[in-house]
């Protein structure tokens, strides 16, 4: 066994990831994230992704709310908008109305999402806005410093749960399934490549995709969501399930001991914006009158 | 005002399910038919159901008018227990007009004609036989009344015929045939009575000026937004703002536009300020409720500089308030709702032909600044009806927009500092300028940073102040006497018609007098407030607000007294009040300086 191990030079490693182009979709700025935050890994799956659809600079928006997870946009090259803490969604929409040729991106933490975003989940999903929405979900809120989220386990102890909390987590997925979501799935930040793959397919999907990112928050998590962990919490969706069965996919959704990874749900539906087409291509034909004043 | 020419206020009093709003739909609609100019207010019951009181009121005038009269010329009861409490509203020698044979008795005083002044002039017919007689069903009472009025007044019966065709047009052809005979019974009914001289129309104008289109503030609104090139509509349904989304659902499609409505205000802004930093004219409405809810992330659209419409139709509050009621409370929220120092423009049109063109430009606007543009209009305008001339369409057509351009090398700066403010502002798919928006304060490239805070707070506020001045829009506009005078009042929304009335009032009165409306509220027109200050001895504010908002704003901006006239009684301010006030002042600048200063 006197195989040597080839070592692995930086340069060309780098020369490696030059080449791939996915580069590009790098902003300039660094992500000011602290070191270890899982959310790195989501920037960097979505270049990837990015890459691997071809989609030019220029014809996506990332759209974010308020948190950490939210400050995502400043750190890919394509059009942003940081908006405002739970208002993610709506304003996502109005963008992908406002110009259907675009390729919209949705991101945010569990919080804003999942607390005071949590009213416009419903109708997004039930509209079935042709958008991905990427949940960032570390069951804490970071930018605050560490308070308690709408996904934090029962007994976790933040800054404002000092004694412990005592509300009952979210289920994310089985709010999203019972929505009328048409593709829901679930990825983890510690496995990056089955990541790229998930927000690949997550943007290719026509409709609303929901893809909830296991994530930890290193700074203000040691006990929780760690990576030792999630790592060892979760696994694959089983071989043989069947994405185009909600309520197989709601039972998997309630497995959340071990949480699964991969797509749960798929379906096609009529876009918000093919609605809004056939409002128009009806409007055409009828002369339709106002009522009242 | 008009005090040659015609100048007649219709009115009609009955009960949910008489057709009293129906009756005057037709009334306002022909006279506008004839060319006369039209103002007209329904006031509904609360209640959707049940046979609560409606009445429709319509001041059909030669020239311009600016409200309602308080008191009406012809006044009809299709129901006498609804209409006995508004006798006392006819003018005296104005005619009463009600059915004198009814078919069941009715108490003591449950009668009209027992309540009717001496002074005002009874004409009382048998108005459900004339129906029945004319279409076998008494439930063309308020068309027989039609005939009848346009009988007594000489009105052209013909345009009475063409409205009523027209408003039956979607029905089976029978349906307009037994109206236009109700119609025509009615009709020979009045013309066989004797007319009082007192109770009369004159000739219309007869140089119209052009085609005259009968609209609500609303309706108006939404004709302005259509020929300004609204692209997306997102709403919310509350009350008196509700019918601009309906009539958008129905109109926006029609013209490749998208509508959405929403689940919530909060929602409805976030969307409408999406889709401007996506570069489409986007739209939302809403009342003083949904305002409060916009007001943070219309602080989004001032700091990331988006364009965006947002139209409060404002009603009595605070809170849930009074729903169904006018105010003008909301003018605080508009101007400096939300958190932090967050310019944006504010226009309150006064008349239903203001709403038409201040939404036919607000997107210019909008997008000329790169801000939220509020429209301020309250009930009383939503709701009301005026005759308006709509301008050549190609007045508010978007014109080409211009791409930024950025040198070989160099980062396109979204919000790079210039001597106006105004950065030239690219759209998700140009080319070459991705750039991230954020609420956030940022620095020249949109990147998050403190430093430059002052700079870019001096930016925002300052590059709006050119708006005051822009081209095609009447920011505010002095009647009356010009030069010096003795008593000024100042207004803005629709109150300002209660103003003008009063104004024209007040100089036949021989009052020095002049009037001058605000239409934009923010930035405020500082150089004509001050001019108009320094020429008005006194000057008064009438508003419909417990705490005289736009006095506060004004004399704050501007550092001069004001009087105040502060009205919440849920109606309209009355012209007979802002005059006595009027009066008041005017006595107290010309009293003896010795009688003023009294003992030392
Ligand atoms: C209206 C409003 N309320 C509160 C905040 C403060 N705030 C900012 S981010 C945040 C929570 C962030 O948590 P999460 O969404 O889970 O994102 P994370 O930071 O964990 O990625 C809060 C409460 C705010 N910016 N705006
Ligand atoms: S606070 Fe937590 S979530 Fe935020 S960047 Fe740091 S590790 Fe990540
Ligand atoms: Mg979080």
């Amino acid at each position: 066994m006197n195989e040597r191990v080839q070592p692995v030079y930086l340069e060309d490693k780098l020369e490696e990831i030059r080449e791939d182009g996915h580069l590009k979709y790098r902003s300039k700025s660094l992500p000011t994230w602290c070191p270890g935050c899982g959310y790195f890994s989501m920037a960097d799956a979505l270049t990837v992704a990015l890459n691997r659809l071809g989609l030019d600079n220029k014809d996506v928006v990332v759209v974010s709310g308020i948190g950490c997870a939210s400050r995502f946009p400043f750190f890919v090259n394509t059009y942003g908008f940081h908006t405002l803490h739970g208002r993610v969604l709506p304003v996502a929409t109005g963008v992908k109305i406002g110009n259907d040729a675009l390729t919209v991106i949705a991101v945010g933490g569990d919080g804003d999402a999942f607390a005071i975003g949590a009213g416009h989940l419903p109708h997004a999903a039930r509209r079935n806005v042709d958008m991905t929405y990427l949940v960032f979900d570390n069951g804490i809120y970071g930018l605050t410093k560490g308070q308690t989220s709408p996904t934090s386990a029962l007994g976790f102890k933040t800054s404002s749960t000092p004694y412990q909390n005592g509300d009952m987590p979210v289920n994310p997925l089985l709010m999203l399934l019972s929505y009328e979501a048409t593709w829901v799935g679930q990825a983890y930040a510690g496995r990056p490549h089955h990541l790229a793959d998930m927000i690949t397919q997550a943007i290719e999907h026509k409709g609303f995709s929901f893809l909830r990112i296991l994530s930890p928050c290193v700074t203000f998590d040691k006990t929780n969501n760690t990576y030792v962990n999630l790592g060892m919490k979760v696994r694959d969706l089983p071989e043989g399930h069947d994405r185009s069965d909600r309520l197989a996919a709601m039972a998997r959704a309630m497995e959340e001991d071990h949480p699964a990874l991969g797509v749960y749900f798929e379906e096609q539906r009529q876009t918000l914006g093919e609605v809004m087409q056939d409002a128009i291509d009806k409007a055409q034909g009828m002369n339709l009158a106002p009522k009242g004043v | 005002m008009n005090k040659s020419g015609t100048d007649i206020q219709f009115a009609i009093c009955g009960s949910a399910g008489d057709g009293t709003i129906a009756s005057g739909d037709i009334m306002k609609r022909a006279a506008a038919a004839m060319g006369f100019h039209v103002i007209a207010f329904d006031v509904y019951p609360p209640e959707i159901r049940g046979f609560g009181k409606c009445i429709s009121r319509i001041r059909i005038s030669s020239e311009q008018a600016y409200s309602l009269k308080e008191q009406s010329d012809v006044f009809v009861s299709l129901n006498d227990g609804h209409a006995i409490p508004h006798v006392g509203e006819v003018r005296d020698y104005g005619a009463v007009i009600y059915d004198d044979h009814l078919i069941a008795p009715v108490a003591e005083g449950g009668h009209i004609s027992a309540h009717i002044r001496p002074a005002q002039i009874p004409y009382g017919l048998p108005i459900r036989q004339i129906s029945e007689q004319a279409t076998n069903a008494a439930r063309s009472r308020n068309i027989v009344v039609l005939g009848y009025v346009a009988g007594l007044l000489d009105l052209p019966a013909e345009a009475f015929r063409k409205v009523i065709a027209q408003k039956f047009a979607s029905k089976p052809a029978v349906v307009t045939e037994s109206n236009i005979r109700a119609f025509d019974a009615g009709l020979e009914a009045g013309r066989g009575v004797f007319r009082y001289d007192d109770v009369a129309v004159g000739a219309a104008p007869t140089a119209a000026d052009g085609e005259a289109v009968m609209m609500t503030g609303n309706g108006a609104i939404v004709r302005g937004f259509l020929e300004g090139g609204i692209q997306s509509y997102f709403g919310y349904p509350i009350t008196p703002a509700t019918s601009i989304m309906e009539r958008l659902a129905v109109e926006l499609p029609k013209a490749g536009g998208r509508f959405l409505q929403t689940e919530d205000e909060i929602a409805a802004i976030s969307a409408t300020i999406g889709a401007g930093f996506a570069g489409s004219r986007a739209a939302t409405a809403t009342s003083g409720p949904g305002l409060a809810l916009m007001t943070e992330m219309m602080g989004l659209g001032v700091m990331a500089e988006v364009p965006a419409v947002v139209v409060c139709s404002q009603r009595g509050g605070p809170s849930t308030g009074l729903p169904t009621k006018t105010e003008q409370s909301d003018l605080n929220l508009a101007v400096h709702g939300g958190s932090g120092d967050a310019p944006r423009i504010v226009i309150a049109p006064t008349n239903v032909e203001g709403c038409y063109r201040c939404a036919g430009m607000a997107f210019e606007i909008a997008e000329k600044y790169q801000v939220p543009v509020v429209l301020l209009i309250d009930l009383y305008l939503s709701n009301r009806y005026e005759t308006v001339f709509p301008s050549d369409k190609n007045v508010f057509a978007p014109k080409p927009r211009e791409v930024p351009k950025v040198k070989e090398g160099e980062d396109y700066k979204r919000f790079v500092l210039t001597e106006d403010g105004i950065s030239p502002r690219a759209l998700p798919g140009d080319a070459g300028m991705m750039y991230t928006a954020t609420g956030l304060e940022h620095n020249e490239l949109g990147k998050p940073s403190d430093v430059l805070h002052m700079e870019m707070n001096a930016k925002r506020h300052h590059k709006l102040k050119s708006a005051v001045n822009y081209p095609g829009l009447t920011t505010s506009k002095r009647f009356g006497d010009m030069g010096k005078v003795d008593v000024g009042i100042l207004g803005w929304g629709s109150t300002f018609g209660e103003i003008l009335e009063t104004m024209f009032e007040a100089q036949a009165e021989g009052i020095s007098c002049s009037a001058m409306k605000v239409v934009m509220l923010s930035p405020l027109p500082e150089g004509e407030l001050r001019a108009f200050f320094d020429d008005c001895k006194v000057v008064l504010v009438p508003e419909l607000n417990y705490q005289g908002q736009f006095a506060n704003l004004v004399s704050g901006a501007i550092g001069r007294p004001v009087v105040r006239l502060n009205r919440t009684i849920a109606t309209p301010m009355p012209v007979a009040e802002i005059l006595s006030e009027v009066r008041r002042l005017a006595a107290e600048v010309n009293e003896p300086v010795a009688a003023a200063a009294g003992g030392v």
